[in-house]
């Protein structure tokens, strides 16, 4: 059984293949920016908006928002990737329930490729911020013995990052496919609507553990104190 | 559980290709937007509160202009009040000296009219009694008058003073007795006789009638005149309504 949006080849010349994981997401990609483009062509600074600006107003601030609580730092350099990480996750988990549409986190490769991007901006970050010296520091905390395990809890995490949101996105696929074989009229729909729940939770969570490890890299907190913020177990399915 | 090593890395572009997009075409624009309207309700505010402040202070000015303009009316006001009451005094004082005046000049008039009322009023009394007294006793008059009138003359004769009697008796002309009517003889003879006894038997006695008299005799002689007259009442008379006027006039004079 092979429900990985890799599998579909809709195009290939020698090692390049054009699957269905590139494909949707170019087409995520699209509408994000046409929709962002089409209402911030010509935005109003004065007291009365269009609902569509007042709405992405709302999505941008509501991100600010939570950057800030999450990392207590300005939200301003953290607001494009993070921002960009939760609106691309939820975005593709949300049209799911367009019928023929693969989404594109439903993919290993595509869960690994934001990991690795998590993985390479946390020390991007951290080294912006604080300096090289300082952040290369902070692995042989509290002593240079720690150094192994915090190179390995650094893979693992990001691994995680990636299997965690894979697994979800692929089992509610997953579970609709066979449901749909045993039960085909009414229980489908409800695991549908499930899996928009469960993606949109997964997009939160992705975005939020993301910016948790870039906090943890950039603030000048003890480690001691990043260990407790890196794991919000509630979060993690 | 299967990794395509290239779609990963197209992912990776894809993903920073979508950061930058978004960045372009969404971050930006909205948070400028966002900031941008946020300074003008800042400014709006700001602005509102200068004008605010300015629309106090000229709350105050103005205030301060009303309650000024409120004190010199006042003063004002107050200046007119004094003013009018001063023209009211001043006034009331020259009607007053007016009134007096008209009134002093009234009661000069009246009084002098009411003096010279009073006068003809006692110059008519006067007359009146004096004519219907004259009228009266004319008619009454008689010879029993004329005769009790000698006696009274003799009684008064009668009772003369030594000095006076040594007057009558030293006489160089005729003692005359004037009488309103013509006196008999034996009142004559009467009248005669007592003077023989009391002023001396030398002397003469002449007898005349004198119309005026009116009812009464008279004795002239020596310098001297007895007489017994109703004049002297009349004359009494006219002293005694003379008093009777006396506090009128007074009380006019005083009102």
């Amino acid at each position: 059984m092979t429900i990985s949006p890799d599998s579909i080849v809709y195009w290939q010349w020698h090692a390049l293949t054009l699957n269905a994981t590139i494909v949707f997401t170019w087409l995520v990609m699209l509408i994000l920016t046409v929709g962002s483009w089409l209402v911030t062509r010509n935005l109003s600074e004065g007291p009365e908006l269009s609902r569509l600006q007042n709405l992405l107003e709302v999505v941008v601030t509501g991100i600010r928002d939570q950057i800030a609580q999450v990392s207590l730092q300005n939200p301003g350099p953290y607001l494009p990737f993070v921002g960009t990480l939760f609106l691309f996750i939820a975005t593709a988990n949300l049209l799911n329930i367009i019928p023929g549409y693969q989404a594109p986190t439903g993919s290993l490769s595509t869960t690994a490729a934001l990991a690795i991007c998590v993985f390479i901006a946390v020390p991007v970050f951290g080294i912006a911020n604080r300096g090289a010296g300082r952040f290369l520091r902070h692995y042989i905390q509290p002593t240079p013995l720690m150094l192994p395990f915090n190179i390995i809890g650094e893979l693992s995490r990001t691994v995680a990052l990636a299997v965690r949101l894979y697994g979800n996105i692929m089992s509610g696929t997953v579970i609709v496919a066979i449901l749909l074989s045993l039960t085909p009229y009414f229980f489908p729909i409800v695991m549908q609507l499930l899996g928009l729940l469960t993606g949109m939770i997964q997009a939160y969570i992705f975005a939020v553990l993301a910016m948790v490890y870039i906090a943890s890299a950039t603030s000048a907190q003890e480690p001691e104190k990043e260990n407790t913020q890196t794991s919000p177990p509630s979060h993690e399915r | 559980m299967d990794i395509d090593w290239i779609t990963v890395s197209a992912q990776v572009v894809n993903f920073l290709v979508l950061v930058w997009l978004l960045k372009r075409f969404l971050y930006q624009p909205v948070i400028r937007a966002m900031d941008r309207r946020e300074q003008s309700i800042r400014n709006r505010v700001d602005d509102a509160v200068q004008r605010e402040q300015l629309a106090e202070s000229e709350r105050d000015a103005y205030q301060n202009r009303i309650a000024e303009l409120e004190a010199k009316r006042e003063e004002l006001l107050e200046e007119a009040r004094q003013s009018a009451r001063q023209t009211r005094s001043q006034l009331l004082d020259e009607a007053r000296e007016e009134t007096a005046r008209a009134r002093t000049n009234w009661m000069r008039e009246v009084s002098e009219e009411k003096s010279a009322f009073i006068d003809g009023l006692r110059t008519q009394t006067l007359e009146v009694v004096d004519l219907i007294a004259r009228n009266a006793l004319r008619d009454l008059a008689d010879e029993t008058l004329e005769e009790k009138m000698a006696h009274s003359l003799a009684r008064q004769i009668h009772h003369l003073q030594q000095e006076l009697r040594e007057a009558l008796r030293n006489s160089k002309d005729a003692i005359v007795i004037n009488s309103a009517f013509e006196l008999s003889s034996s009142v004559r003879s009467a009248l005669t006789r007592t003077i023989h006894e009391q002023v001396g038997s030398a002397v003469a006695v002449n007898y005349a009638r004198n119309a005026d008299l009116i009812c009464g005799i008279e004795l002239i002689g020596g310098g001297l005149r007895i007489a017994w007259n109703l004049s002297d009442y009349l004359n009494q008379l006219t002293t005694r309504i003379d008093k009777a006027f006396e506090p009128l006039e007074t009380q006019s004079d005083e009102a």
